[in-house]
């Protein structure tokens, strides 16, 4: 055996889930490096199960009552998001429209490239709304525009 | 009745806007959530705030708890998830965070608060606490990722299968970054045990 893959086996060993320990303790007798190493992670293992255990603070409880009472009231997030899903739908559909409209006739009516801006700045603001109202994480507008709504 | 069945039921009332329930949960949980974020954030003031707003979210979320996760899984989940977001700001802020160098509520330095008065053997003992603090200032160096790890597994006593649904992750890397945890702290231990004339001292005497 190798020092590396006695290295590999140091854990397991210490924890007895070796199943064949032989080779293991074989290379330990011979290699003083590996001796070294095991009397580290051994001191190591019992140390860390034998950590002081700290105690929560004892108004504890209190103290999160009192957040409790202070956070705002639960919005009912999944009917938020689900009525906004409904409404934006639409709302992309006009958007996608809108470009394309503008795309196809750039020298005759300019003004239509104009009205898909303000469209994707109205699209932009009603989704920096939706996120207002739903703390939840959700796509950020770029996103929302370049992917499409997906969730 | 079991402990998994008891705490199905203590969620049950406590969705149910049972006040006494909630409490009976957070007196089962705080100090196991506590002593795990404590150690992770490395400070007591941001992990007595990190536990009551682990608390916080799980009251806000209950109605959301389906109860497939085990109530102890989903608190650590939690908890997990607000020690990383808030070692990410505080990783802006400040280069290292050292556990050894914190202080405990009473502003008493944490690593040697904890005399073991039972231990046959002064010299072990002494051992004992400086290998504490060594093991407690290596955690504190090791990246969220094998630390969470690490305190689930070798502090908290999770499972693989536990810490696999706490983090999201498979069994495979649970174990793989426990190993990679350990030989980060075995490392420390085999340097202080190399260089400490204390340690020598002691080996010497076995």
């Amino acid at each position: 055996m190798r020092c590396e893959h006695f290295e590999r086996q140091m854990w397991a060993y210490i924890e007895g889930q070796l199943p064949d320990a032989r080779a293991f303790e074989e290379h330990l007798r011979a290699c003083p490096r590996c001796q070294r190493q095991l009397a580290a992670a051994q001191a190591t293992y019992r140390t860390l199960h034998a950590l002081p255990r700290h105690r929560a603070p004892a108004n504890l409880s209190e103290q999160v009552r009192r957040r409790i009472a202070a956070a705002p009231a639960r919005p009912r997030f999944d009917w938020a998001r689900k009525w906004w899903r409904v409404a934006l739908a639409p709302a992309l559909g006009v958007l996608v429209a809108a470009v394309w409209w503008g795309w196809q006739t750039p020298q005759t009516a300019p003004s239509y490239g104009i009205a898909s801006e303000d469209l994707t700045e109205s699209l932009v603001e009603l989704h920096e709304q939706l996120e207002v109202a739903d703390w939840s994480p959700s796509p950020t507008p770029s996103y929302f525009i370049t992917t499409g709504y997906t969730r | 009745m079991d402990t998994l069945s008891i705490e199905a039921q203590l969620v049950e009332r406590a969705k149910a806007q049972d006040e006494a329930a909630f409490e009976q949960i957070m007196r089962l949980y705080a100090d196991r959530l506590y002593n795990y974020i404590l150690r992770m954030v490395g400070n007591a003031t941001d992990a007595e705030d990190l536990v009551q707003e682990t608390f916080l979210r799980a009251y806000q979320g209950l109605p959301q708890f389906d109860g497939r996760a085990s109530l102890g899984t989903w608190l650590y989940r939690i908890a997990t998830n607000l020690c990383i977001d808030h070692q990410r700001r505080r990783a802006r802020r400040v280069q290292t965070v050292s556990y050894s160098e914190g202080e405990d509520e009473e502003g008493e330095p944490c690593a040697w608060d904890f005399p073991d008065q039972q231990t046959p053997n002064p010299l072990e003992a002494a051992l004992n606490r400086e290998l504490e603090a060594v093991v407690e200032d290596a955690i504190g160096k090791l990246s969220p990722k094998l630390k969470t790890v690490l305190l689930l597994y070798d502090v908290e006593e999770l499972s693989y299968e536990e810490i696999a649904r706490v983090l999201g992750i498979p069994i495979g890397t649970v174990k793989s970054r426990l190993n990679h945890a350990r030989t980060q702290i075995q490392k420390a231990v085999a340097a202080y045990l190399d260089d400490a004339p204390l340690s020598a001292r002691v080996r010497g005497t076995k």
